[in-house]
């Protein structure tokens, strides 16, 4: 065996990564072999100078900075999950808005009827009232009896007891008469 | 080194930060040290740090299966710092390595500690991932043999291999660097 081949031993010897019956075998080539003597001594001291530039400490301020890194991202991990549930939220809660309203909206395209008609069984329809939604919104789409006839009722109600109201829209279809019943009148 | 968390990571594992705090503290040198010395620069080291910990975190109830946080933190350091260091830099080839030119008879003493720092803390470049994770390990954590191997999921005879290589190589480096046999 050259001294090549003792290679790998001493560099694990150096180390003191063989077992005893190795190590014993490589100190007694190492006994008579002054080359493989300075590749030993060569590998000690090389160790040595690594241990030494990389054993010295690590200041305290570094571990910290980590330390308040992770439970930093780990403490916005929570608020981002919240608000990602909170988004979802307002968004179910736009869909049932908008659930809501559809309706209301299909509605609206019937009273775009040119010139619909207003008759309200037993009462006139109030001021802004006779209409498919809420009063305010479509009160542009109907034509309701301004001038209430003698003994009528008056015509914002206000003042009167609630009673049922029906509006009856006619439109210039005649296939296409529209009845929109109201709990009390004015509502 | 078989050592294993009670009370603190259950803790953890519930959602208790002031708990993994705690495991933190317990390990952040071994995570910390050994990525700054395969890595080489404490930015980088700090920011692997963060990553392993973060990873440690979502898998408290996996690693506490492994029953060894240990080998599991090097493996992952480790696997961690081979990514950046992929990213970042080539390793160096020794025989790419300049020599000291010095007129001293003994050019290594002539440097200053800071410069002498640099140029031992590169020699570890010198070697492949491998090699410099397998001498990390065994030479500066301190580890078996057997826990090293445990560590880069390796047989034992592997690791032998690269740790044997790496010293050598180590030896090849100071010696060409300062132009002396050492």
């Amino acid at each position: 065996m050259n001294c090549v081949d003792w290679e790998e031993r001493i560099a694990l010897y150096a180390g003191g990564d063989l077992s005893p019956a190795e190590a014993q075998g490589v100190e007694r080539h190492l006994a008579e072999c002054a080359g493989c003597q300075l590749l030993l001594s060569g590998l000690r001291e090389s160790l040595v100078l690594v241990r030494e530039v990389h054993g010295e400490p690590i200041e305290a301020a570094h571990f910290a900075a980590v330390r308040a890194r992770v439970l930093a991202e780990l403490e916005r991990a929570p608020a981002r999950g919240w608000r990602f549930a909170w988004g979802l939220a307002m968004a179910a809660a736009a869909m049932v808005v908008l659930m809501a309203i559809w309706p209301r909206q299909e509605l609206k395209t019937v009273t775009h009827v040119p010139a619909p008609v207003v008759r309200a069984g037993g009462a006139d329809p109030p001021v802004g009232g006779g209409t498919l939604g809420p009063p305010a919104r479509t009160s542009r789409t109907v034509r309701p009896r301004r001038k209430a006839g003698p003994g009528g009722p008056e015509r914002t109600g206000g003042s009167a007891p609630p009673e049922p109201m029906v509006v009856k829209l006619l439109t210039n279809d005649p296939d296409v008469v529209i009845y929109w019943i109201t709990g009390t009148k004015g509502e | 080194m078989a050592q294993t968390m009670d009370g603190p990571d259950a803790r953890a594992r519930a959602g208790d930060l002031a708990a993994f705090e705690a495991v933190m503290r317990q390990y952040e040198r071994l995570v910390l040290v050994t990525a700054l010395r395969l890595l080489g620069n404490i930015e980088d080291a700090k920011d692997v740090s963060q990553e392993v910990f973060l990873r440690l975190y979502r898998n408290l109830g996996k690693v506490e299966a492994e029953a060894n946080y240990q080998a599991w933190l090097y493996r992952v350091t480790v696997n961690l710092c081979n990514d950046v260091g992929r990213k970042r830099r080539p390793s160096v080839a020794v025989e790419d390595v300049p020599e000291l030119v010095s007129g001293d008879a003994d050019p290594q003493q002539s440097l200053t500690g800071a410069e002498r720092q640099r140029v031992l803390r590169m020699s570890l470049r010198a070697l492949s991932e491998k090699e410099r994770a397998a001498l990390v390990l065994r030479d500066l954590e301190g580890l078996s043999t057997r826990e090293v191997a445990s560590a880069l999921g390796s047989s034992e005879a592997t690791v032998r291999s690269q740790i044997c290589k790496a010293r050598v190589k180590m030896r090849d480096f100071v010696e060409r660097y300062f132009r002396r046999r050492v």
